[in-house]
């Protein structure tokens, strides 16, 4: 992937993603019908697949707890809630994720967009982007980061192990992964 | 007024079929112990959280009212929620905050609702219903004239009130029987 690509930077181009098509597909058939989040450029074109499909009640959240606490009233009621988020967020939300998700065993799944990694411009990423795979292994949490796999098989068997868990899951997508 | 008459009355005057989503500390550990019902959610940590909880609920059960019972600390937290809320117009979420105008479960240090206005927040950002009281009397009817949410009834309470409440432990389980709760069909649907 070439990071000098502008469609990996052009945060406000109209384009559509199959991969992003392909992940909202997959989410789709294995039940999702709730999503809450906090936009991220990185994640627009499934931020939009959640928005245009009917099927799904969409909430965009202020900040990265508040649809934590948005999706987890969903999956009491018996809703399949995904979160999205920017990986900045999930150190936001990182206590709402151990104090609510992880003692209440709700298999929530995020999608979670990865900056700080290889190639990044921007110097705010760059802490949270060495932590982030850290974070998620010292609370235990379920986790794979989107490269050269399948979309589709690693999504879900992320989903199965999540649903075998019992606890929050996550899907962490490194820019250009729609490409 | 205090918190154990406002508890009473908030859990005595609510609707048996209603859901329940109260805030971290005190007001979760009281109701807990003396309430504690398939119908219940606690929210032991994530403080904030409570009023976010109860809309995704609202938004995903129109068929049952969710009462969020919030503190004013709790709400000043996560105060962004109450915009959501306006936003989404949840017609079966009351959101009622006690406002002992401190974090009364820790060592009672002063919050700022004092300062803020929360019922005035409230109006303004889109709740439909927006009730001060200050007695229990009030209290007790601005529960029972709640027609249309959202709603939002600001109960301002003194200070104080015993502490040694047991603790939720059994989440997953308090999670399970909540779930069952959901799923069952609400008799008459939502009163109107």
């Amino acid at each position: 992937m070439n990071q000098s690509d502008k469609r990996v930077f052009n945060a406000l181009a109209d384009d559509r993603s199959e991969k992003a098509d392909l992940l909202h597909g997959v989410l789709r058939e294995l039940g999702v019908n709730f999503a809450s989040g906090v936009p991220c450029g990185v994640l627009r074109h499934i931020i939009k697949n959640f928005e245009d499909d009917a099927a799904v009640l969409h909430v965009i959240a202020n900040r990265e707890s508040e649809a934590v606490g948005l999706a987890a009233g969903a999956y009491f009621g018996g809703k399949i809630p995904v979160v999205y988020m920017q990986n900045s967020g999930l150190f936001s939300a990182s206590n709402d994720i151990a104090s609510l998700l992880v003692p209440y065993r709700m298999p929530i799944f995020f999608v979670v967009s990865y900056r700080g990694c290889e190639g990044e411009d921007a110097v705010q990423h760059l802490t949270t982007g060495r932590a982030t795979e850290r974070l998620l292994e010292s609370f235990g949490l379920p986790f794979e980061v989107f490269g050269n796999q399948n979309l589709e098989n690693l999504t879900r068997s992320l989903f199965e192990t999540m649903r075998k868990a019992e606890f929050p899951t996550f899907l962490l997508l490194k820019r250009g992964w729609h490409l | 007024m205090n918190r154990q008459e406002t508890i009473e009355i908030i859990m005595t005057t609510i609707n048996p079929q209603d859901a329940v989503v109260s805030t971290t500390g005190l007001i979760s550990r009281e109701i807990f112990e003396k309430f504690d019902s398939e119908r219940n959610i606690y929210v032991p940590g994530s403080m904030g959280l409570a009023s976010s909880i109860g809309l995704g609920l609202a938004m995903t059960c129109s068929t049952k009212r969710v009462i969020v019972i919030d503190g004013d600390a709790s709400l000043l937290m996560n105060l962004g929620s109450i915009v959501t809320i306006g936003n989404k117009q949840p017609v079966n979420l009351l959101h009622i905050v006690i406002d002992n105008g401190a974090y009364g479960s820790c060592s009672e240090e002063r919050s700022m609702s004092n300062t803020a206005h929360l019922d005035k927040l409230a109006n303004d950002v889109g709740y439909h219903y927006v009730r001060t009281i200050g007695s229990k009397e009030d209290l007790k009817c601005a529960i029972m004239e709640f027609g249309r949410g959202p709603g939002f009834i600001l109960a301002k309470i003194e200070l104080g009130g015993r502490r040694d409440f047991r603790r939720p432990l059994e989440l997953a389980a308090i999670k399970n029987r909540f779930m069952l709760f959901m799923k069952r069909p609400t008799k008459g649907g939502l009163p109107s």
